[in-house]
C-alpha cells in the first residue's frame, strides 16, 4: 500500500519492569495529508495536549500479598488527537491498567491525572459517563435493548439534555457505519462487527474526550477490524480525541500512533 | 426520571418474574388487609366492651387488714378485736357526696337500705332472715336484720345492679313505672311477697318503723329472683322475697325523719381510668374514709368479657406476623435470584457510569411499582372479603354480645309489656326513660378504612425495602469489571 506509513519504534525509559516504546508518525505521499499530520503533530507535541497522565501507578488486589502487584510503577502520558495501543502478553496487567484508566478501579499507589485532575479527587461515575467512553471486546451492550436504546441509555446516564435523543442515536450510528434500519433492532440480532459499532456509537453519545477500548477487534474478522480501526483513527485524527486501545493484535499496532508495551511484573 | 424510566422498561422486560412478585405481594396484601381489618375491628370491639362496662369503684371492707392483728387466744384478744371493729368509722350519704366531689370521678350512684316492718302486709314466711344488703351499717342500733322488710333505695337506674346482672327480673310493671320510679313513694316488690299478700300493681302498702311511724308506698312493679340456688335452705322463699325496691330519696326521707333507723349505704363511683384508683383511694382517706376500707374496681370483670375477642386479636397478630415473615423471606429470595440473573446488566450500567445509588434506586423502584399495584389489588380483594371473614370469625362474639344486651333489657321490663328492650326499635325510647342500654352489634363493621390502608402501605413498603436489602447490598459489592470478566 503506497500510502501506508512505515513504523519507526523509539525506545523509551525503562520504568522498573515495564517497557515503553513510542512510534512516530512519518510523512506520507500526499501533501495535504502531510500538512494535516504536521498540524496534528505540532498540536499534539505541545505539553498542553496531554489529556491523561499515569504517574507511577501500581495496583495490588486487596487479597494479594504485600509484594504481589498486578501492575507496578507504570508512567504513561496520553495526548489528545492520537491513537495509542497498550500491548503486552497475558498477565502483564493490560486489563488492570485499562480499569484504572477507566476509573473502574483506583490505583493502590501513584496516581492518574485526567486533564490535570487526579482521578482520586473525581467522581468516577461522572468521569465514566462524561469524560471517557469505554469499548469492550465483548461489546457489553444490553441484549434486551435495541441498538438505539443502548445508545440513548448512555445519554440518559450522562444526563444529556437534547430534544430528540433517537435522532442523535441514529446520527451516531451512521457515523460508525451503521444503517438506519438497525436502529430498532435488538442488539442480539446484529453481527459482532455491528454490535461493536453500536458500542462505539454508545461511547460517543456524550462526546467524551477519550475513548478506551479493550481488545475492540478481538472477536472480529480482518475486514471488520480494519473498518473499526478506521473509525478510531478518524475519532483521533479528525475529532482530536485520545483513543487508547488495549490489544494483542499486530494489525492494531500497525495502525496506532503510539505503542506502549507492558511487561510482566517480576 | 431516568431511574423510573429504566425501572419501567425493566418491569416490562421481565414480565414473568414481576407477575410472580406481584402475585406474592398481592397474597400478602390480601392477607394483611383481612388481618388488619379483623385486628382493628377486634380492638374497636374491645374498646366498645370496655366502654360498655363503666369503670366502677366500690368501697370494700378490708378484712385482711382487720385480721392481721387479730389474736383469737383468750377472751381478752377477742374483746380487743370487737372494740377495734366497733370503732371503725362508717360513712354516710354526705360522706359519699364528699367522696364523689373528685376530679377522678365522672358520676356515682348508691343503694340505700333500711329495715322496716309491715303495717298492712305480712312478711313472706321465712325461717331465717338474711336480707341485709351488702355494705357497712350506720345507725345507733343494729336492728335492721330483726325487721320484716328491707327497703332498698337506688339512686338511679345504673345503681340497680341486681336487675342489670339478671339476679332480679321484672315480671310486670305499670306503664309509667320508669317515669315515676325515682321520685316518690313507689316500690317494686317480689312476686312471692305479692302472692303471699295477694298484692297487685298500683296497690298501696304501709310500712312502719320500730317507733311506730308509718310510710305508704304504691306498687308499680313486681319482680322475681332468678338465683334460686342461693335461696336459704330453711326457707320456701327466695332471699329477696321481703326486699322492697324503691328510690334512694324515699329512703333518705325516712332516715331523715327518724335518725334512730339503721341504714346501709353501698356507693359505686364511675371513674375515667383504672389508673386513678390509687390516687382516688388516698383522696378518700384524706376526706375521712376509715383505713379499714379499700377501693375495689370491676376491671377484672370488664377484662374477662373481652378475653375471647382478645384471643382473636392475638391470633390475627400472630397470623399477620407469620404472613409477613414468610412473605418477606420469599420476596428476599426472589430478589436474590433477580440480582444474580441481572448481574451482567448491573455490570454494564455501572461501566457506563450509572452510580450505585441510582442503580439501587432503579431496582427498588421496580419492586415498589410492582408492589404498589399488587398492594392496591390486594387491598381491594381483602376489603371485599374481610367483612365476611371477620364476621364469620367473630360470629359467636356478636351473638353473645347481642344476647347479653337483650337479657339486660328483659330484666327491666315485665312480661305484660310487648317489645321493650327486646325490640331494638324501642331502645332509644327505653334509654330515654333511663334504662341502661349496652350497645350490641348486628355485624362486625370490618371495613378497610384509611387506617387499614395506611397500615397496609407501611407494612408493604417496609417489606419491599427489607426484601430489597439483597439487591442494595449486592449492587454495593459488585465490581463491574469482575462481572464483565465473568461474562466474557
Amino acid at each position: 500500500m503506497a500510502n501506508k506509513k512505515k513504523n519507526n519504534y523509539v525506545s523509551k525509559d525503562k520504568i522498573e519492569n515495564n517497557f515503553v516504546h513510542k512510534k512516530q508518525v512519518v510523512k506520507n505521499n500526499e501533501e495535504k495529508e502531510i500538512k494535516d499530520k504536521k498540524e496534528i503533530k505540532e498540536k499534539n507535541t505541545s505539553p498542553k495536549n496531554i489529556i491523561l497522565s499515569i504517574k507511577n501507578a501500581s495496583y495490588r488486589y486487596s487479597d494479594a500479598e504485600e509484594d504481589d502487584y498486578a501492575l507496578r510503577n507504570v508512567s504513561f502520558d496520553f495526548e489528545s488527537g492520537k491513537i495509542y495501543a497498550i500491548r503486552g502478553r497475558s498477565g502483564t496487567g493490560k486489563t488492570t491498567l485499562l480499569s484504572l484508566i477507566s476509573g473502574l478501579e483506583r490505583c493502590t499507589e501513584g496516581e492518574i491525572l485526567f486533564d490535570g485532575k487526579s482521578l482520586k479527587d473525581m467522581n468516577l461515575d461522572k468521569y465514566r459517563n462524561s469524560d471517557i467512553g469505554i469499548v469492550f471486546q465483548s461489546y457489553n451492550l444490553l441484549p434486551f435493548m435495541t441498538a438505539s436504546e443502548n445508545i440513548i441509555l448512555s445519554m440518559d446516564a450522562n444526563g444529556l439534555k437534547i430534544k430528540n435523543k433517537k435522532e442523535k442515536a441514529i446520527e451516531l450510528m451512521k457515523k460508525v457505519g451503521l444503517k438506519e434500519i438497525y436502529t430498532n433492532r435488538k442488539v442480539l440480532r446484529l453481527s459482532g462487527g455491528e454490535q461493536q459499532r453500536v458500542a462505539i456509537a454508545r461511547s460517543l453519545s456524550y462526546n467524551p474526550k477519550m475513548i478506551i477500548a479493550d481488545e475492540p477487534t478481538g472477536n472480529l474478522d480482518k475486514q471488520t477490524e480494519t473498518e473499526i480501526l478506521d473509525i478510531f483513527k478518524k475519532l483521533a485524527h479528525e475529532e482530536n480525541k485520545c483513543v487508547i486501545i488495549v490489544t494483542h493484535s499486530q494489525n492494531v499496532c500497525d495502525t496506532v500512533d503510539v505503542i506502549y508495551d507492558l511487561k510482566k511484573v517480576k | 426520571m431516568f431511574i423510573l424510566k429504566n425501572a419501567w422498561i425493566s418491569i416490562k422486560r421481565n414480565k414473568g418474574r414481576n407477575i410472580l412478585i406481584g402475585i406474592i405481594i398481592l397474597i400478602i396484601a390480601c392477607a394483611c388487609t383481612i388481618t388488619l381489618a379483623i385486628k382493628n375491628t377486634a380492638v374497636d370491639l374491645i374498646d366498645s366492651y370496655k366502654n360498655a362496662y363503666d369503670k366502677e369503684v366500690t368501697i370494700s371492707f378490708d378484712r385482711t387488714n382487720m385480721m392481721k392483728d387479730f389474736d383469737s387466744s383468750g377472751a381478752e384478744g377477742r374483746e380487743n378485736a370487737r372494740e377495734k371493729f366497733d370503732n371503725i368509722a362508717s360513712y354516710t350519704i354526705s360522706d359519699i357526696e364528699s367522696f364523689a366531689d373528685s376530679e377522678y370521678i365522672k358520676s356515682y350512684y348508691y343503694t340505700y337500705g333500711i329495715g322496716l316492718n309491715g303495717n298492712n302486709i305480712e312478711k313472706a314466711e321465712i325461717e331465717s332472715s338474711n336480707n341485709m344488703p351488702n355494705g357497712f351499717g350506720h345507725g345507733k342500733e343494729n336492728n335492721i336484720s330483726s325487721t320484716d322488710f328491707t327497703l332498698t333505695g337506688y339512686s338511679s337506674l345504673d345503681a340497680m345492679s341486681e336487675f342489670i346482672n339478671g339476679t332480679y327480673t321484672m315480671n310486670e310493671i305499670t306503664d309509667n313505672a320508669w317515669d315515676i320510679a325515682f321520685d316518690g313513694n313507689y316500690v317494686f316488690i317480689n312476686q312471692e311477697l305479692a302472692d303471699y299478700n295477694d298484692l297487685n300493681l298500683n296497690d298501696k302498702i304501709k310500712l312502719e318503723d320500730e317507733d311506730g311511724n308509718t310510710y305508704e308506698f304504691e306498687i308499680i312493679g313486681i319482680f322475681k329472683e332468678n338465683e334460686e340456688g342461693s335461696t336459704d335452705v330453711m326457707s320456701m322463699f327466695s332471699n329477696s322475697a321481703n326486699t322492697l325496691v324503691t328510690n334512694a330519696s324515699a329512703v333518705t326521707k325516712i332516715t331523715t325523719s327518724n335518725e334512730n333507723l339503721q341504714s346501709t349505704i353501698n356507693p359505686t363511683f364511675i371513674i375515667d381510668s383504672y389508673d386513678d384508683v390509687e390516687k382516688l383511694q388516698d383522696e378518700f382517706y384524706e376526706k375521712g374514709l376509715d383505713e379499714n376500707f379499700v377501693l375495689q374496681t370491676n376491671e377484672e370483670v370488664a377484662l374477662s368479657a373481652v378475653s375471647s375477642i382478645e384471643n382473636i386479636n392475638s391470633f390475627a397478630t400472630t397470623f399477620l406476623s407469620l404472613t409477613l415473615i414468610i412473605g418477606g423471606i420469599v420476596l428476599f429470595v426472589i430478589n436474590m435470584i433477580n440480582i444474580r440473573e441481572r448481574k451482567y446488566e448491573i455490570g454494564v450500567l455501572r461501566t457506563i457510569g450509572i452510580s450505585k445509588f441510582k442503580l439501587t434506586m432503579q431496582f427498588v423502584s421496580e419492586l415498589v411499582i410492582v408492589s404498589v399495584v399488587a398492594l392496591i389489588l390486594g387491598a381491594g380483594i381483602g376489603a371485599l372479603s374481610s367483612k365476611a371473614i371477620s364476621n364469620s370469625l367473630l360470629e359467636s362474639e356478636i351473638n353473645s354480645s347481642n344476647e347479653r344486651t337483650e337479657e339486660i333489657g328483659k330484666n327491666f321490663v315485665g312480661s305484660n309489656m310487648n317489645g321493650g328492650m327486646q325490640d331494638r326499635g324501642n331502645r332509644g325510647e327505653m334509654r330515654g326513660k333511663g334504662v341502661p342500654v349496652v350497645e350490641a352489634y348486628d355485624s362486625i363493621d370490618a371495613v378497610v378504612d384509611i387506617k387499614v390502608l395506611l397500615e397496609l402501605l407501611g407494612i408493604g413498603l417496609t417489606l419491599v425495602l427489607v426484601s430489597s436489602i439483597a439487591s442494595m447490598v449486592s449492587i454495593q459489592r459488585f465490581s463491574p469489571l469482575t462481572i464483565l470478566k465473568e461474562r466474557s
